[in-house]
């Protein structure tokens, strides 16, 4: 009997309930820990005039003061590109720019120290908008093009065309544990650093980099981080290499965890994205043409913003069959922190473009946008291959669709909402079915590998060592599963160890969805390399063929004679059986070729359908959501409870950034929203009142780990459906002009939306 | 005079002294004892991951509330006994609410899981003390979970986790009351005082011990909940030289009907004010639930409300337009001072420096009267408003007898819109009237923009509010 497909907790629910489960923070401190924290730059752009670092150094309790100049190693790097710099020297490009890290004994004197430093800064004209950047021409990278067939051609055979720009702002990732670090110092210059980080491979070469230190003097380990998202994909690494600095120079204990505030300020966001376009479609809404330019706004250096850009154009189609397009890509530089990964990486930003445009299609036409976007779906064995070349190979999309405009009565709904509009003075409320295609693996080949190390010990339970993180996604335990299922022992029996680059080596980030595919695949070639080993020896001790060997929850050994897991062991111990061993996985047939924009980027894709309904208000804007129903294809789930709890908590995050999480700025270029009171996340009363969530049977999925299919980041886009009925909510009462809506459609920007399009004429109905 | 503030943390006493007192309760929980399971997320109770439960005496009982840890400083609970996520297992093993969140993927990362069980915990255990055996439904989690923030599990498995919880105890089960009530009992007479590195606190046992200490210590700080004067003091480095907590003073903690008024001591809770309210206000008791978290609704008070005088003060319109009363009690005396006349200015009230406010009353709604409450916000339940509207009606068929209008967020104080009012009792009660009231209501409020909205989404609310409350009162209009 398999744990596999199993509803199995999480292997750290125990102590996440009980409040035992161990946080950066929580760690208590050491002997002679000290704390650490930075000041960082003023102003948004200026050039360093003069740091006074004195007083700050006599404060009493000060232990350290460092700047620029304490760096012994590479002074730039960058996940990418390396444009990024840990301690401003020469020019500030953000407020909150680091530019002096302070040790002290305790907190109160880090606070005094902090006030003590006096930087003088020359202020330089600041960007902070797309629209800015490309007037001032301000970008990161190459502007970059996917494009297929023949636009010229395509916009000839269109009966209408649209066109126009979308704009949709970022999202604060608002993981509840703010970054956070420790740095022990060791023997010969050694560090051990705990850092809550998707990332510790990562976070190992940066230190090692900027404090000169070989890779082999550093390790990192990550127990666990309390939510990620994304954020901690690049962004732990700053704090951590801080933190790993003050060890480094004192010779002590060095703990750096940030306050939420100063976390939301200096930490890059969600890309916000400004894109233009211009689309053709026959009378009867199938699209012949699409041509759009996408803008991201980048901050001031690169992070992964153009693998989120690529990401984004590889989903500018969604799922949708365009024969003739052209997607272009430019990464804007503001002076904001450098914009990162989060859930999604971009291809939340593509898709809601194309979902915007799909729905002014609907309004231009006055036809339903469900009926729109399944002509225009990508088909199962013709008009099945993307704009960048991969055929997109079994597309459940059709069958979700159709399922869920049955189990979520949408029809009936559509013209219920009809009704209803015409007659209320006071709400308007809108429906929209929308689907969701997402590619699976690293749109980088290299990052498509993974390593697991798993170790058996004498009374036969199991450690295990991957390169992915626990970011509370239940990667861990569903490692824990597969070891349990290959080697037919008890969960119990399993312990997915502490992520350790000690462990496991040049690791790619815990991202992309893919953690449970990659570390889950190697995982499982280090049990199967085991098997074999200890088959051979149970065939030469029992004297049979290895044909003849079992293994099952009976154990190994032939039908009859077999041992128990726990005693074989010890035998096979005796018998000198290697039982530990590390796998390797690479995911095959991957290619992507940016000179061309063609390629095969993604193993695999999941997909999923969403229809929502939403209540608005039409004198304060006020938003609700009535009900969501969710259908999805994960293919065959590894433990329904983790994957069900992934999707809820996806959509959730991508309505919350689509409603009520609002970025605000003041004119210097400074969060203004940087805590929960300010910035505003979903809670407990904003579900849809009616939920549905469920999942498609498929199991012609065999590309991928037990026929599995990744399921961290593709959700969140389900979520667009309730901006896009926010949109069909507004169209009651915009005739057939398209509604220009921004994301997030905040109580705000619906008010002033719906008071521009009333001004331009009064309610009307249809 | 005692020295030392008496907290219990899960069964055990600490008497707390010097600079411990001067901190906030999860550093205490956090630093001193290493109990982490009590995790600091936004240090100012907007995120619930902080919640322990904290038991005060109530009778000859201890009633346990949830309530923020981040912003309850050591000194504002004094005899009280505060239960971590550290103290909730039963005999060492997992209690229901905690096996039902774990069987039921109710927490992923973790780091709101103990607040969130904490929560449940509380409102599972006035459960059984109440003995409302009763399943809790999804909605009764909601309102429980509303000042909890999840970001990974989307509350879904959670909610579901709380609707299977059967059979949890009431918390004098796991911590026998006796000891602890006498313990207060005999502790709270007697005031507190306590100087640590020139700061100074005090937890008088009296009204008459408060307001003397206050006229010999002007510049001292008061101190009922402290839901706002914390998060000043996590947020903006407020540091009060000299605090007097009220949390021992018993007389001002009760709600009551007297006359034709509704009574509020200075201490009630806000929780106590919804109960008090939902018969008498229902669109008040409405706006409370909207208003705050119930951690937050445990601590803190009308009158703080009051006294913090903010512009968008949740509560201020509402008491503007039923021409609420505060009681001001100083070493000469008291006074009674209309609400209406009471600020001075952008956070500034006509209150003495000996002065505390004792109590609030509010005329009952009388026969006919139409109260409605208008709070806009970005997200609906807990979230400082953008806009706040109260409008007091009563009309007889068409003509408006009266009609007091109040709006908050649209000037430096809470407004009342006397154009508009005296435009609408000539109108009369129609769409129309109520339209270019709407306009007239322009013209005497200044909102400015800031980070929870644009002057131009304020004017256009203050414009539509008027409007839509003709709707929400006219006979047959369809929703």
């Amino acid at each position: 009997m398999t744990v596999l497909g199993k509803n199995i907790p999480h292997d750290s629910a125990r102590g996440h309930v009980s409040g035992e489960s161990v946080y950066i923070d929580d760690i208590p401190f050491a002997k002679n820990e000290l704390v650490v924290d930075f000041v960082g730059s003023p102003v948004a752009h200026g050039k360093l005039k003069k740091v006074d670092i004195e007083k700050a150094k006599e404060t009493p309790g000060v232990v350290g003061v460092f700047t620029a100049d304490d760096l012994n190693g590479h002074e730039i790097f960058g996940p990418i590109i390396q444009d990024e710099v840990l301690l401003v020297r020469d020019t500030a490009e953000f407020i909150g720019h680091p530019v002096v890290v302070i040790a002290a004994e305790n907190r109160k004197a880090l606070k005094k120290a902090k006030k003590a430093i006096r930087i003088e800064i020359q202020e330089l004209p600041p960007v902070f908008t797309i629209e800015e950047a490309i007037a001032k021409k301000q970008f990161i990278g190459e502007t970059r093009t996917i494009q297929r067939g023949d636009l010229e051609k395509g916009f000839a055979e269109a009966e209408h065309t649209l066109e126009g720009y979308f704009y949709n702002d970022g999202q604060e990732h608002f993981y509840l544990e703010s970054q956070a670090a420790i740095a022990y110092p060791g023997e010969h210059d050694t560090l051990t650093v705990q850092s809550s980080t998707q990332h510790p491979s990562e976070v190992q070469a940066v230190i090692a980099e900027l404090l000169g230190l070989q890779f082999n003097q550093v390790v990192v380990e990550t127990r666990r981080m309390g939510g990620a998202f994304g954020g901690k994909e690049c962004q732990a690494t700053h704090f951590a290499v801080m933190a790993a600095l003050v060890a480094h120079k004192t010779k002590r204990p060095a703990r750096m965890c940030l306050d939420v505030d100063t976390d939301m300020k200096v930490t890059g966001k969600r890309h916000a994205f400004r894109n233009t376009y211009k689309i053709g479609f026959t009378k009867a809404g199938l699209i012949t043409a699409f041509e759009t330019q996408l803008y991201s706004n980048g901050g001031y250096a690169n992070d992964l913003s153009t693998a989120v850009m690529g990401r984004a154009m590889c989903h500018a189609e969604n799922a949708y069959y365009l024969p003739n397009v052209k997607i272009t890509g430019t990464v804007c530089k503001t002076n904001l922190p450098p914009n990162t990964a989060f859930r999604g990486f971009g291809g939340p930003q593509g898709m809601l473009n194309i979902e915007s445009i799909v729905q002014d299609i609907a309004q231009y036409l006055q036809k339903d946008a469900a009926e729109i976007r399944r002509l225009n779906f990508y088909g199962i064995d013709e008009r099945n291959v993307t704009p960048y070349g991969e055929t997109f190979n079994n597309n459940c999309l059709p069958e979700i669709y159709d399922q869920l405009v049955k189990d979520s009565d949408y029809k009936n709904r559509l013209s219920q909402i009809d009704q209803f509009n015409q007659q209320s003075k006071t709400c308007l409320k809108g429906i929209a079915l929308t689907p969701m295609k997402f590619g699976i693996s690293f749109n980088t080949k290299f990052l498509n590998q993974a390593s697991a190390l798993v170790n058996i010990y004498l009374d036969g339970t199991v450690q295990v060592s991957t390169g992915a993180t626990e970011m509370g996604q239940g990667v861990n335990t569903k490692i824990q599963q597969l070891v349990a299922d290959e080697l037919c022992i008890p969960l119990a029996h399993v312990r997915v160890m502490t992520t350790s680059t000690e462990k496991n080596n040049n690791t790619s980030a815990t991202a992309a969805s893919s953690a449970s595919d990659l570390n889950g695949a190697a995982t499982a070639n280090a049990c199967k390399a085991l098997r074999e080993r200890m088959t051979t020896f149970a065939a030469r001790s029992f004297e049979v063929s290895e044909k003849e060997i079992l293994w099952n929850e009976s154990g190994i050994g032939p039908k009859g004679k077999q041992k128990l897991f726990s005693e074989f062991v010890k035998l096979a111990y005796l018998g000198r059986v290697n039982m530990g061993e590390r796998g390797f996985y690479k995911t095959p047939g991957l290619s992507f070729d940016w000179a061309t924009g063609t390629g095969n980027p993604f193993l695999y894709y999941t997909t999923g359908c969403a229809a929502s309904e939403v209540l608005i208000d039409r004198f304060t804007g006020e938003l609700k959501i009535l009900r969501s129903d969710l259908l999805m294809d994960i293919g065959k789930s590894m433990n329904p409870g983790i994957d069900r709890g992934q999707i809820v908590g996806a959509f959730v995050q991508g309505m919350g950034w689509l409603t009520t999480e609002a970025l605000k700025y003041s004119e210097k270029g400074e969060l203004l929203s940087h805590s929960p009171t300010t910035y505003k996340i979903p809670n407990a009363q904003d579900l849809p009142e009616i939920f549905n969530v469920g999942w498609i049977e498929n199991n012609e999925n065999t590309v991928n780990l037990r026929g599995s299919k990744a399921v961290g980041e593709p959700p969140l886009m389900l979520a667009i459906s309730v901006w896009a009925a926010v949109k069909h909510a507004l169209s009651f009462v915009s005739g057939n002009q398209p509604v220009q809506l921004d994301a997030p459609a905040t109580g705000e920007e619906i008010l002033m939306r719906l008071t521009e399009l009333m001004a331009k004429q009064p309610v009307k109905t249809r | 005079m005692r020295d030392s503030i008496l907290l219990y943390i899960n069964g055990e006493a600490h008497h707390i002294r010097g600079e411990a007192v001067f901190t906030p309760l999860t550093d205490y929980l956090r630093y001193g004892l290493q109990k982490t399971g009590t995790k600091v997320v936004c240090a100012e109770g907007d995120c619930g991951a902080c919640t322990v439960l904290l038991g005060r005496l109530s009778g000859e009982e201890l009633s346990y509330k949830p309530i923020n840890a981040c912003i309850q400083y050591v000194y504002q609970l004094d005899c009280t006994h505060i239960v971590t996520i550290e103290g909730l297992k039963i005999n060492g093993l997992l209690n229901p609410v905690q096996e039902s969140m774990m069987t039921c993927h109710g927490a992923q990362c973790g780091y709101c899981t103990p607040g969130i069980v904490v929560a449940m915990c509380g409102m599972f255990a006035e459960k059984a003390t109440c003995n409302n055996k009763q399943p809790a439904t999804r909605q009764d989690i909601k309102d429980t979970l509303t000042g909890n923030l999840c970001r990974c599990t989307g509350y879904d498995a959670i909610l579901e986790a709380g609707t299977l919880v059967k059979d949890f105890p009431a918390l004098p089960t796991l911590y026998p009351s006796a000891g602890l009530v006498a313990a207060f009992k005999k502790h709270q007479a007697e005031s507190v005082e306590i100087t640590a590195e020139e700061r100074v606190a005090f937890v008088p046992a009296s009204i008459k011990e408060a307001t003397a200490f206050k006229a010999k210590h002007p510049q001292a700080s008061w101190i009922a909940g402290g839901t706002d004067v914390s998060v000043f003091c996590n947020k903006r480095d407020f540091e009060p030289p000299v605090i007097i907590s009220l949390s021992n003073i018993p007389d001002i903690a009760e709600i009551k009907t007297e006359g034709e008024y509704l009574l509020v001591g200075a201490k009630a809770t806000l929780t106590q004010l919804e109960k008090a309210t939902r018969d008498l206000y229902p669109d008040f008791y409405q706006m409370l639930e909207y208003f705050g978290a119930p951690q937050i609704k445990h601590a803190g008070t009308l009158a703080g409300n009051i006294a913090n005088g903010s512009p968008i003060g949740d509560t201020l319109p509402f008491l503007y337009v039923m021409d609420a009363e505060v009681a001001l009690e100083g070493v000469e005396g008291s006074r009674w001072v209309n609400i209406n006349n009471l600020f001075l200015g952008y956070r500034k009230l006509d209150i003495k420096p000996d002065e505390m406010i004792t109590y609030v009353r509010i005329p009952l709604l009388k026969k006919g009267e139409t109260l409605k409450l208008y709070k806009v916000s970005r997200r609906k339940h807990l979230d400082i408003s953008t806009f706040m509207a109260a409008i007091r009606l009563k009309r007889n068929g068409d003509k408006i007898e009266y009609v007091n209008i109040a709006y908050g967020g649209v000037g430096p104080v809470i407004l009342r819109l006397s154009k508009a009012e005296a435009f609408l009792m000539k109108e009369g009660f129609s769409e129309e009237a109520f339209q270019k009231a709407g306009e007239l209501a322009l013209l005497e409020i200044t909102p400015i923009g800031d980070v929870r909205g644009t002057k131009d989404y304020r004017l256009q609310l203050a414009k539509n509010i008027l409007s839509k409350f003709y709707l929400d009162v006219a006979e047959g209009v369809p929703v």
